[in-house]
């Protein structure tokens, strides 16, 4: 399969575009990039990074619910004018939130790259990979996301702000975040993995931090997506999943039941997607990466969809092939050339 | 070098006076220290004195370049919300028998997004001398001691090769420092905190004042560059134990996996 016609490779390319310029872009657009972007931007890319081109909408709603809603709440200032600034956030957010839906998830992040990447190279060590994980596991797992949206992004920051929490928590997630350290790291900077020992509290979040990055970097060698499944702008995402442009669609056939390929092909082990039979399959924990589109072998079964524009619709020729180049890829197959040849 | 750099130095400390006691700079206004968490100081009805300012004219900049005078009680100005977000340059400047006087300092106010970045008001040309943040600490980001902090020295709008700039710290420091030949100069700021405290919240921070001066033909240009610098976090937070710790998870994420296979295999 030519390389230019297989939308994981497409994906990969983008992403790789995607990284370059959050990680590195105020080198080419100017310092000060992310106050003519947004400021807020869909996902997560980290301010503490200098040299990003935009960061994510995260920092601005921790900092709005604590130092602006829980201070003026506790002094007893609070009047409706100080939600503005959340207001204001989310809706920059919303404007490009709406252009790409989800897909901000699967084609820009860049932790989310950096997962795959690591899978990808799990992929040529030959580990030994879970590829879909238990239901029960993956059901566990779910409320994770909002978990950390709501105690993290909203309600800590919010209790610090009024005082009955410390400082600390003032911006836990931004505290946590792989991401931070990721991208400082890809920076060439080291002073986001550190141990704070100022304070216990502090300290804490820094071991928090320190390992899950590490504990990230190591799963997802042999697990797909492991950080993407708590992470809490996937559940702001899915808040607004119904006004995004782009479209997970199906049309159910009854050859559905006795197949499955998709939901197998999903690295985040949405199963609901080979069961439903609604024509919106966008589920909460979707990043509209496609591949269940590229692994269906039902024509026009599944569809990503840019409003009503087609961008990529299931085929049995280009399943054929896709499957083919994946087990290329895995090693698990002579090459195509091979094979023709044989 | 060492000589060009020393006699530069030199020369400027003749031809003005001590910037930390006469050139007329931007300081915040003594308040109680309030702790906490603050990448800028955000809030509105912050207060500055114009330190040796007598007689100057005073003007507020918003990032969109509209220039609004400023009413001063005796030396010190309170700024209100503009309305507007993001920095804002607080602008003094006065002129008297062949001397130009400037000073400068950018503060960050919370408002509506201007739709700008913060390039425009720095590239705006604020006076006829002077030192231009390359770039200003953006958000997360401050003046920190034992960094490098980069400007760029201007005169009418051209880069001033070779100016020399002399920087005073209320922790002490007095140093001199020549740019080069594009006007670029890079500033070590000092680690002079006399007492650093384990924690952001507990340190007050201390200000830096950059003076440059110049000569062309009769007339005499001073301007001033101030704002504050932080305790560098690195005095409480250890990149050796980040790297055990991250390196402790990794170890942790492998016990996982051998530990999700042998559960698999069991099955
Ligand atoms: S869910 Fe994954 S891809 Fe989406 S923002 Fe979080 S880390 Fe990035
Ligand atoms: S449902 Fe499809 S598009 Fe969404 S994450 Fe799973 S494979 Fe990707």
């Amino acid at each position: 399969m030519p390389l230019w016609k297989n939308l994981s490779v497409i994906r990969k390319g983008v992403q790789l575009l995607a990284f370059l310029f959050l990680v590195y872009g105020s080198v080419f657009v100017g310092f000060y990039s992310a106050d003519k972007i947004s400021g807020a931007f869909p996902a997560l890319s980290c301010a503490y990074d200098a040299k990003t081109a935009d960061y994510c909408v995260l920092i601005p709603l921790q900092h709005q619910f604590g130092h602006s809603v829980g201070r003026a709440l506790a002094a007893g200032t609070f009047t409706l004018s100080l939600l503005l600034p959340i207001l204001t956030t989310l809706g920059t957010f919303l404007i490009l939130f709406v252009l790409l839906n989800k897909a901000f998830c699967g084609w820009l992040c860049p932790l989310g790259f950096f997962q795959e990447v690591m899978g990808m190279i799990g992929q040529k060590l030959r580990l030994h990979r879970t590829e879909s994980l238990d239901d029960k596991l993956v059901d566990r797992i779910r409320p994770a996301k909002w978990l950390m949206l709501s105690l993290l992004v909203i309600l800590f920051p919010l209790a610090s702000g009024l005082g009955f929490v410390g400082q600390e928590l003032g911006d836990p997630f931004c505290k946590i975040c792989p991401s931070r350290i990721l991208t400082t790291l890809a920076a060439g900077q080291l002073n986001q993995l550190y141990i704070d020992t100022s304070s216990i509290g502090y300290m804490i979040l820094s071991i928090i931090a320190d390992t899950l990055f590490g504990l990230v970097l190591v799963l997802s060698l042999t697990m797909r997506q492991p950080f993407c499944r708590i992470c809490p702008m996937l559940a702001l995402h899915t808040l607004f999943r119904k006004v995004g442009l782009v479209k997970l669609v199906k049309n159910y056939t009854s050859r559905c039941d006795k197949c499955g390929l998709c939901a197998k092909a999903c690295p985040m082990d949405i199963r609901e997607i080979h069961t439903s039979k609604e024509k919106d399959i966008l589920m909460p924990d979707c990043t509209l990466c496609g591949r269940c589109v590229e692994f269906c072998p039902d024509k026009g079964v599944m569809a990503l969809k840019y409003a009503v524009i087609p961008i990529k619709v299931s085929d049995p020729y280009y399943f054929k092939e896709r499957n083919r180049a994946q087990k290329v890829w895995e090693g698990k197959k002579t090459t195509a050339r091979q094979s023709k040849k044989s | 070098m060492r000589g060009v750099w020393l006699a530069g130095v030199l020369a400027a400390m003749a031809v003005m006076p001590c910037p930390a006691a006469a050139a007329m700079h931007w300081a915040p206004a003594p308040v109680e220290h309030e702790k906490g968490h603050g990448g800028h100081d955000r809030s509105a009805g912050k207060a500055f004195v114009l330190v040796d300012g007598e007689g100057a004219n005073l003007t507020l900049i918003n990032p969109k370049l509209l220039e609004k005078p400023l009413a001063s009680e005796g030396s010190s100005v309170t700024l209100k919300a503009t309305g507007m977000g993001n920095y804002h340059a607080l602008l003094a400047r006065r002129s008297q028998a062949g001397l130009q006087e400037s000073a400068i300092r950018y503060h960050y106010m919370n408002g509506k997004p201007s739709g700008t970045s913060p390039s425009l008001l720095i590239a705006h040309e604020k006076s006829a001398l002077e030192i231009v943040p390359d770039p200003l600490a953006r958000e997360h980001w401050r003046y920190y001691a034992n960094t490098d902090a980069r400007f760029i020295v201007r005169f009418q709008g051209k880069p001033l090769a070779g100016a020399t700039v002399m920087m005073a710290t209320t922790n002490g420091t007095t140093v001199g420092f020549m740019a080069d030949a594009d006007g670029n100069l890079s500033i070590p700021l000092p680690e002079d905190f006399a007492e650093v405290k384990a924690g952001r919240a507990d340190n007050r921070p201390a200000e830096f004042v950059l003076t440059a001066s110049h000569h062309d033909g009769d007339s005499r240009f001073v301007t001033t560059f101030s704002a504050a610098y932080h305790v560098n976090p690195e005095q409480w937070q250890s990149t050796g134990l980040g790297l055990a710790t991250a390196g402790g998870g990794m170890l942790l994420g492998g016990v996982m996996i051998w530990r999700m296979r042998r559960r698999k295999e069991d099955k």
